[in-house]
């Protein structure tokens, strides 16, 4: 079987919540590329997993799917989004053998015929009973993703669950790993793995406490909802990395209009394939803070350095391994050409000089505050009662540009002058919006 | 490492809840054990705690992308954990009362403020924590940082006034809330998907109108977060216009005009 790919998925998620309800199905099908009929599907399917793995999902009909995954401040810590990572399909006889032989080794070891009896003796009638070499797959494939493990002893080996977690946690040390993983997986990246072990903690107290309705004590406040997303291709990326592996993949530009291309087989449906096949061999991927999303940077054997939007890659498969001394000199190069940038820009360094005004006598210095919290490797060089001066030397000044502009009025830019004469364009022009809405009104 | 893998398919983990079975796999053992390499975890966990998930944890592998995956503007991480955050959750399911001494911007203190805790909250753009609180006294929704917290003290609470504390802390919040709407002005559509990125963290709801082709993002945050909101508005600077609200617009306004007096030569 070809290897289940989501990139339909997560583009059609991300098309979702990043846009909210705001386009009709024909419009949303047209800009993904797709048609309403596969629209239509493709809704169907996720919402039925939404509703399996969310139990609390209001059951209303005519709910927009668009507003049940919206994100919502109060829930902030539970992030919606991760139901994509349980759409991985699975035959039914499947499912229902694979719990029904965990369930069996929670209270136990046993061996696989053991296990097998009790499969056979559980399984619903309509389904078709397995035989000896499915249950030792099964546990091959379990003991792999190591949900569970294979007691020390002789033939014929014996197998239990992997639960030690909370087996040999006290009630009140549980509570302090809940509080961690939740901690942990809202402010740190990668996260996806922490959620789904939040997921299964979190359960296991819904289990075991009488009271679990605050369970929650947690908000999380501006964190990009939409970035674990794109912690699907993530770890396939950090793996060829680490093997000095290229890949290839059908890279979509965010800045296209149609960003997924569909693969169906109906020729009604087959598209022009409109992304571009690239190869490349992976260096570094990034995620920036400033807007909550991830690249990919690689060197590209005929342009060098090429920098892709992780939300635009599409079908990646491994290639082949290049020599290590190749990785690391182009490696190298990426990370001197990547020091100044503010995010991912390799373009020229320019020292940028910026005089920052404190708020005023009496009131705390909450820009300096901000300006230390926020400015990278910038440094503060003078400082007086009424201001400060900023320094940092960046590739480019486009990047850094909107962080010094949302500072307002608090920070005037002194060099370079091409930039300092850009502000106050910009101000202008901004300036003008308000004053003729303000005439309008 | 493939997160898709078909042990996290949703029927087989919606029949293990039916079964009461706790599972867990490698993936997120690896995920728990590099996490356990921050300095949080030292301040999360008793030592015996630590040792004894080092135990647990000793046959699965961390991962290591600190070579592969690079942090770009990110505010500094000045605490991820907080000391007070475990006597404060566990007031929280306690359903109980604490009873707050606290520092205030200048230095002012007050103590032994009766207090009902309500959530606590961590801000990724300050990086810190912060108690969401409701003053019985003075009768309002209060937030304080976690480090300006001199001492909190559990005092329980019967469930009834615990019921009514929780519904008037809930209305409050409700109260707070605000919105705005913002216009991405028609020539910067092509920069639709940064524009919707950057306001990403904020609860919205997008307006398509076809005809005149033209977003409007309906944004929704509360009455104390509209600075935040502000510096977002300025960031993405002529991308996009505010269209009501006028406190707002003339925050823009005041923001535009003042900045181009800094320019005055």
């Amino acid at each position: 079987m070809a290897k289940e790919s989501f990139d339909k998925e997560i583009q059609f998620l991300r098309m979702l919540v990043l846009t909210s309800g705001a386009y009709n199905r024909q419009q949303f099908a047209d800009r993904l590329g797709i048609s309403v009929h596969t629209f239509d599907k493709t809704i169907k399917r996720l919402k039925e997993i939404v509703s399996s793995v969310c139990q609390q999902l209001p059951e209303e009909q005519g709910k927009q799917f668009a507003e049940t995954i919206r994100y919502s401040y109060l829930d902030s810590s539970d992030p919606m989004l991760l139901f994509l990572f349980r759409a991985k399909s699975l035959k039914e006889s499947e499912s229902q053998r694979i719990s029904l032989l965990l369930a069996a080794m929670h209270g136990q070891s046993l061996s696989a015929m053991e296990l097998l009896d009790a499969c056979c003796a559980s399984l619903p009638a309509e389904l078709p009973l397995p035989d000896e070499k499915t249950i030792r797959t099964d546990l091959k494939y379990l003991e792999q993703v190591g949900v569970i493990k294979k007691e020390p002893g002789p033939r014929p080996f014996r197998y239990r669950i992997h639960n030690d977690l909370v087996k040999d946690l006290s009630h009140d040390e549980l509570l302090d790993l809940y509080d961690f993983v939740d901690i942990m997986a809202n402010t740190q990246i990668p996260s996806v793995q922490g959620y789904l072990l939040r997921d299964g903690l979190k359960k296991h107290f819904a289990r075991n406490l009488a009271e679990n309705d605050s369970i929650d004590p947690f908000l999380y406040k501006y964190h990009y909802y939409s970035r674990i997303l794109d912690e699907a291709n993530l770890f396939t990326l950090i793996d060829a990395i680490r093997n000095r592996r290229k890949v290839s993949f059908l890279y979509f530009s965010p800045k296209r209009a149609t960003s997924y291309a569909s693969k169906n087989t109906n020729p009604l449906f087959e598209r022009e394939t409109e992304g571009k096949q690239e190869t490349v061999l992976p260096l570094k991927v990034i995620y920036d803070h400033q807007y909550g999303r991830w690249y990919l940077l690689g060197h590209h054997e005929r342009y060098g350095i090429k920098k892709y939007r992780m939300e635009g890659l599409t079908q990646i498969e491994e290639d082949k391994a290049v020599p290590e001394e190749l990785f690391a000199e182009v490696s190298t190069d990426l990370e001197q050409r990547m020091q100044y940038s503010w995010l991912v820009d390799t373009g020229r360094p320019v020292t940028v000089r910026i005089r920052f005004f404190h708020p005023g006598p009496g009131i705390a210095s909450f820009v300096k505050e901000r300006v230390l919290l926020q400015g990278q490797w910038g440094v503060v060089t003078e400082e007086n009662e009424a201001s400060f001066l900023f320094e940092i030397v960046v590739n480019g000044t486009i990047e850094i540009k909107p962080w010094i502009r949302s500072f307002g009025s608090s920070c005037e830019v002194l060099e370079p002058l091409k930039l300092r004469q850009e502000m106050i364009t910009e101000w202008k022009e901004i300036k003008a919006y308000y004053e003729s809405v303000r005439e309008n009104i | 490492m493939n997160l898709f893998e078909k042990i996290f398919n949703y029927q087989i983990i919606s029949r293990l809840e039916d079964s009461g079975t706790f599972m867990v796999t490698s993936h997120e053992r690896g995920w728990l054990k590099t996490m356990l390499r921050h300095p949080a975890a030292a301040e999360a966990f008793s030592p015996e705690t630590l040792q004894r998930l080092g135990v647990i944890l000793s046959q699965d592998q961390p991962f290591d992308t600190s070579d592969s995956l690079l942090h770009k503007a990110a505010s500094t991480e000045k605490h991820v954990y907080h000391a007070l955050i475990r006597p404060l959750r566990r007031a929280i399911m306690n359903k109980s009362l604490v009873r707050l001494s606290y520092e205030i911007k200048g230095g002012r203190t007050y103590s032994e403020q009766e207090a009902f805790p309500y959530k606590l909250e961590y801000s990724m753009v300050k990086r810190e924590w912060y108690l969401l609180w409701y003053h019985m006294r003075h009768r309002t929704m209060m937030s304080t940082k976690l480090h300006k917290i001199i001492e909190a003290r559990e005092e329980p609470c019967t469930e009834e006034k615990y019921a009514a504390l929780q519904e008037k802390a809930l209305s409050l919040m409700e109260k707070r809330k605000q919105s705005v709407h913002i216009l991405v002005v028609k020539q910067y559509n092509e920069e639709l998907s940064r524009i919707l990125y950057a306001f990403s963290c904020f609860e919205k709801v997008v307006c398509y109108d076809a005809e005149s082709d033209e977003y409007t993002i309906r944004l929704s945050y509360s009455s104390n977060e509209s600075e935040y909101v502000l510096s977002k508005t300025r960031f993405l600077g002529k991308r996009v216009c505010i269209l009501d609200n006028s406190y707002m617009k003339n925050r823009m306004l005041e923001s535009a005009a003042k900045a181009l007096e800094r320019y005055v030569e």
